[in-house]
């Protein structure tokens, strides 16, 4: 059980500064703590939660397996935090994509816009005929 | 006179020839890609809403877990994996990526010919009322038949249908050329956002394993023994969740990377006439995104 404990100790100390850096005060698109934007140190957290998962099924004792899921809920907020941070970091750049897809779709409205026009010249033209058959009928009726 | 009637038939097929053989082929694979595109759009729009679900149980379970301890969890400390504004983002490019495809498609099938098709038989049928007042008010002599004028009417919907199609197939595979660089930007981006969601996913079901295991170790025997054999059976079922729902994901994203690849084809085909590497990824395409979204519905009901 004490290995179990010193995990548990390990992994509250310094879960609380991160999740106070990754969570500032709602600005439109927060960056990643500083910490975070290294793998090694977030891919370190990851194996934390592993093997903190594994001491928590090993665990027979219930405040032992309380203390280890106390301590594996901090990392799992942590990288919880850290995951929404990518995904907001994420929205800005669909967001920017976003403008260059309906550039795209407004070419292929152009498009259609002009095959109308051509739909459009065709009824112009039956227009036109059909006005000169009118003239053309009331034409004996004024000579 | 028998020149007269045959001229009209003559141009009618010359120009339908025209017209239908040259667009087939794009129609066809538009028309493949955009229902392929479509079903990856709505399993990715499912995965999102599903991924977001999943979170909010799993701080749910937490708070729960932390209820009667000496530090609670303030509910307000709940917020979503993705806010509003992240899933609207999403949303409107996924259905920016829906309208292109089915844009193309229509373009290139020429969904316009209907309108086509009225004003051609509005100027035959004109050119024949014009033909009889040309009979009744002068001395010419014109007369124009029901079928001339019918065989007008096909000659002008066959031109209409040559230049529309000229105009397609001048600027569309443009469009779609343009467009290559973008959709690849896009499978990158929901591919990296779908690492994140997989990566989250697995410790949500994590947190909920753990949580469901505390609540019934805590309950003790104030859950009578059917009660207690309920929860216990339910662990297995997260965990089966838990694999099926990463087996969803990166086969979503699978599908996303062969929605790009595809349409780099289709790219490549609009210009060419080699397509048949395209019809592979096409099908290939649609057979991975027809299976996801068979999958959705039996996660859906599973998880009831």
């Amino acid at each position: 059980m004490p290995p179990k404990k010193i995990s548990a100790k390990k992994t509250s100390s310094p879960a609380q500064s991160p999740v106070a850096a990754a969570t500032p005060p709602a600005p439109p698109a927060p960056a990643l703590p500083p910490a975070f934007t290294n793998p090694d140190i977030v891919d370190a957290y990851k194996a934390l939660y592993d093997i903190l998962g594994r001491a928590y099924w090993d665990a027979s004792d219930l405040n032992a397996k309380d203390t280890i899921q106390g301590a594996r809920d901090h990392i799992y907020e942590i990288l919880t935090d850290l995951n929404r941070a990518r995904l907001e970091a994420n929205t800005a750049l669909f967001l920017a994509l976003k403008s260059k897809i309906d550039d795209n779709n407004k070419a292929l409205d152009d498009i259609k816009e002009k095959i109308n026009s051509i739909t459009k010249n065709i009824s112009t033209a039956s227009s036109v005929i059909a006005a000169i058959a009118k003239v053309l009928s009331i034409a004996p009726v004024l000579l | 006179m028998r020149n007269r009637k045959l001229l009209p038939s003559l141009l009618c097929v010359c120009l339908l020839w025209l017209a239908g053989c040259s667009l087939s082929p794009l129609a066809r694979n538009t028309a493949a890609f955009s229902s392929a595109a479509s079903l990856v759009v709505e399993n990715t729009q499912n995965a999102y809403r599903a991924a977001v679900r999943l979170n909010e149980k799993a701080q749910a379970s937490l708070l729960v877990a932390r209820f009667d301890t000496p530090q609670p969890m303030d509910p307000h400390s709940i917020r979503p994996l993705i806010d509003e504004k992240g899933l609207k983002a999403r949303s409107d490019v996924l259905d920016g990526l829906r309208t292109y495809a089915q844009t193309i498609a229509d373009l290139s099938s020429g969904v316009s010919s209907p309108k086509l098709d009225e004003a051609a038989a509005a100027c035959g049928s004109n050119l024949k009322s014009l033909g009889d007042a040309l009979a009744a008010s002068t001395p010419i002599g014109i007369n124009v038949t029901s079928t001339e004028a019918n065989a007008a009417s096909t000659a002008l919907k066959a031109l209409g249908d040559f230049l529309v199609s000229r105009q397609v197939k001048s600027s569309v595979p443009r469009v779609i050329r343009d467009m290559d660089p973008n959709i690849d930007a896009l499978s990158q981006l929901l591919s990296n956002d779908l690492e994140i969601l997989r990566d989250q996913a697995g410790r949500d079901y994590e947190q909920l394993l753990a949580q469901q295991d505390g609540f019934i170790r805590h309950a003790g025997t104030s859950l009578s023994a059917g009660e207690r054999r309920a929860e216990i059976e339910r662990l297995p079922r997260i965990l089966a969740n838990k694999k099926a729902t990463d087996d969803m994901l990166a086969d979503l994203q699978s599908s996303i990377q062969k929605l790009a690849v595809t349409h780099h084809a289709l790219a490549v085909a609009a210009t060419s006439k080699d397509s048949a590497s395209l019809q592979a990824r096409i099908a290939d395409l649609r057979a991975s995104a027809e299976g996801l979204a068979t999958f959705y519905e039996s996660l859906s009901a599973s998880s009831k």
